[in-house]
């Protein structure tokens, strides 16, 4: 990344973007460069981080602009990325223990899928908290690997250029 | 339910108030700091303070809470608190089609929101490699323009209005109304458009639209002159915004500031000359450029830009092609696999999408990355060194809008 940004050849000074993914298997650190000069875009990824573990090294003392993006990655997907001085969870209250933009994090209600596709799932009962005034902690219901919808292949890279 | 939620409390009982406990949404945390940061920020020196401003400040733009550090009336650090206006966005595309994730991303900016509508519209668009119809593509590039101004307009408003003054948000109200109601005339809504399509638009121009939008244009020039005259020289407004927040290009790059923020930091890039999409290969117009790089450079910026986008909107009229506002394709639509990023140039910056696709027909992932998030962040550079009052003034300088920040 060093590379990219500092040298003469590609210059990509800007990044346009900076995400995590989750594949169902694997995750993976998404980022996109640009250049301010020429058209030129880069798409770097990181791939196969470990679910239970996923740690990349921070892009921050590059762009400091990225330290607020590695906090949503870390607060959406559990991604850690080492190196950030402030990775906190950024959305979600700090007492909050689940990463919801991972696949296996269901909503409880999924009337929204359309028929065909997808996975119906019986929502997790709460047992209602004996004292109100603690927060309620929602999990995400622990299903079996089978339930988690994944990317049998992974796709392949678009051509077209970017818009 | 146990007993003691039916129970009756008296006010008067002292200890009503007492029995709740101190939350961790307090100032102070009562939990150890968790990052480094986290522990630099909370730890006072002599004479420092915590100072909390927000959610539900009215200069705030929105549901953001800021906790100042202050020295007496200077600013020494600050940490934003985000998440108030979080819904969750991303993870409701991935649940819902195609189509749901446009109604979806509506409301993300809702001051511009034909902006963040585009952005599933246009991966999907990309992902099927489909030709949107060259009217529509005239259509899109006339409608996000105007778009662009009313957002504009309503930015000057706003930043008057943290400086204390009330006429221009007026102004800006009337040139927002008037943009507004031509675009209810066009799309039925006033505020969240759900214009754009995948392969076109819902619906084309019709008589109403084109009779207000001629009518608006003969005075728009002018109109806009009024407005910003009541502030150009005003020396109370030159004097708090001139030297304030001031961002060099490499710190803005470094902070990876993009749009009109950027640009008035002496940076010329913009997505709609970069990397061009719609109609704006087609048209002629300038990318204004400031050096100045403070709020009054922003500001002027934003004149310039409206100037400019009443230049596109002409064009846009004189060479709207014929032809159909939609591309050929079913109803219920199946994107190919795929991965695919796109970016426009909403009037906060770079409004950017990266979507991944599976094949069926809901989005695998669809991650938006909105431009007031990415400003935002900046405030704490700018910010510090500054008095309190002139904080909310630099942050609405930067014209962040927190539906998009929170997502």
């Amino acid at each position: 990344m060093s590379k990219l940004h500092d040298d003469e050849q590609f210059e990509f000074e800007i990044l346009a973007d900076l995400c995590g993914v989750d594949t169902g298997t694997e995750m993976w650190a998404v980022y996109h460069l640009w250049s301010p000069r020429t058209p030129d875009w880069l798409r770097v990824i990181v791939p196969g981080l470990k679910r239970d573990d996923p740690r990349v090294p921070s892009v921050t003392f590059i762009w400091k602009g990225a330290e607020w993006p590695e906090r949503e990655a870390y607060d959406m997907f559990g991604i850690i990325f080492e190196g950030n001085r402030d990775l906190r969870r950024i959305y979600m209250p700090p007492d909050y223990t689940s990463f919801p933009l991972r696949k296996d994090f269901l909503l409880a209600d999924d009337s929204a899928r359309s028929s065909g596709e997808g996975f119906r799932h019986v929502e997790q009962m709460h047992q209602p908290a004996e004292n109100m005034r603690q927060p309620v902690i929602r999990m995400a219901p622990q299903l079996g690997d089978n339930q988690i919808s994944t990317l049998s292949q992974l796709p392949e890279e678009s051509e077209a250029p970017p818009t | 339910m146990t007993d003691a939620k039916t129970e009756v409390r008296s006010l008067d009982d002292p200890n009503i108030w007492v029995e709740t406990p101190a939350t961790i949404y307090d100032a102070i945390p009562p939990y150890p700091p968790r990052t480094e940061r986290e522990a630099e920020f909370y730890h006072l020196r002599d004479g420092e303070m915590l100072l909390n401003l927000g959610p539900q400040h009215p200069s705030t733009h929105g549901v953001l809470r800021v906790v100042l550090k202050v020295d007496g009336e200077r600013v020494t650090d600050l940490d934003p608190v985000l998440g108030y206006l979080h819904r969750g966005v991303e993870k409701l595309c991935e649940v819902g089609d195609w189509h749901i994730a446009i109604s979806q991303c509506d409301p993300l900016e809702y001051v511009a929101s034909l902006f963040s509508e585009a952005m599933p519209v246009m991966a999907a668009e990309k992902l099927l490699d489909l030709e949107v119809p060259k009217r529509a593509q005239y259509i899109r590039t006339l409608v996000w323009e105007l778009n662009r101004i009313s957002s504009h307009a309503l930015f000057i408003g706003w930043l008057a209005l943290d400086l204390g003054g009330l006429t221009p948000l007026l102004y800006g109200f009337i040139e927002r109304d008037e943009i507004v109601e031509m675009l209810a005339a066009l799309t039925g809504q006033r505020m969240l458009f759900n214009y754009l399509r995948i392969g076109g638009v819902n619906r084309d121009l019709n008589h109403d639209f084109l009779s207000r939008l001629g009518d608006w244009m003969s005075r728009a020039a002018v109109e806009i002159e009024q407005e910003t005259r009541l502030l150009n020289e005003n020396e109370i407004f030159v004097r708090r915004t001139r030297g304030m927040g001031v961002m060099t290009p490499e710190m803005a790059l470094r902070m990876r500031v993009t749009g009109p923020n950027l640009r008035a930091a002496g940076v010329p890039f913009d997505v709609r000359r970069a990397h061009p999409y719609a109609a704006y290969p087609d048209l002629e117009f300038d990318i204004p450029t400031r050096s100045e790089g403070d709020s009054y450079a922003r500001y002027m910026l934003r004149v310039d830009e409206i100037r400019e986008s009443i230049k596109i909107i002409d064009q846009c009229l004189h060479e709207m092609p014929d032809g159909p506002i939609m591309a050929r394709i079913p109803r219920l639509i199946r994107i190919p696999p795929g991965r695919a990023f796109v970016a426009v140039e909403s009037p906060r910056g770079e409004y950017a999408c990266y979507a991944m696709s599976d094949g069926s027909d809901q989005p695998f992932r669809l991650r938006i990355s909105d431009p007031s998030f990415w400003n935002l962040q900046s405030v704490g550079e700018m910010v510090p060194g500054n008095l309190i009052a002139d904080t909310m003034a630099i942050m609405a300088s930067l014209d962040p809008v927190m539906g998009g920040v929170d997502k």
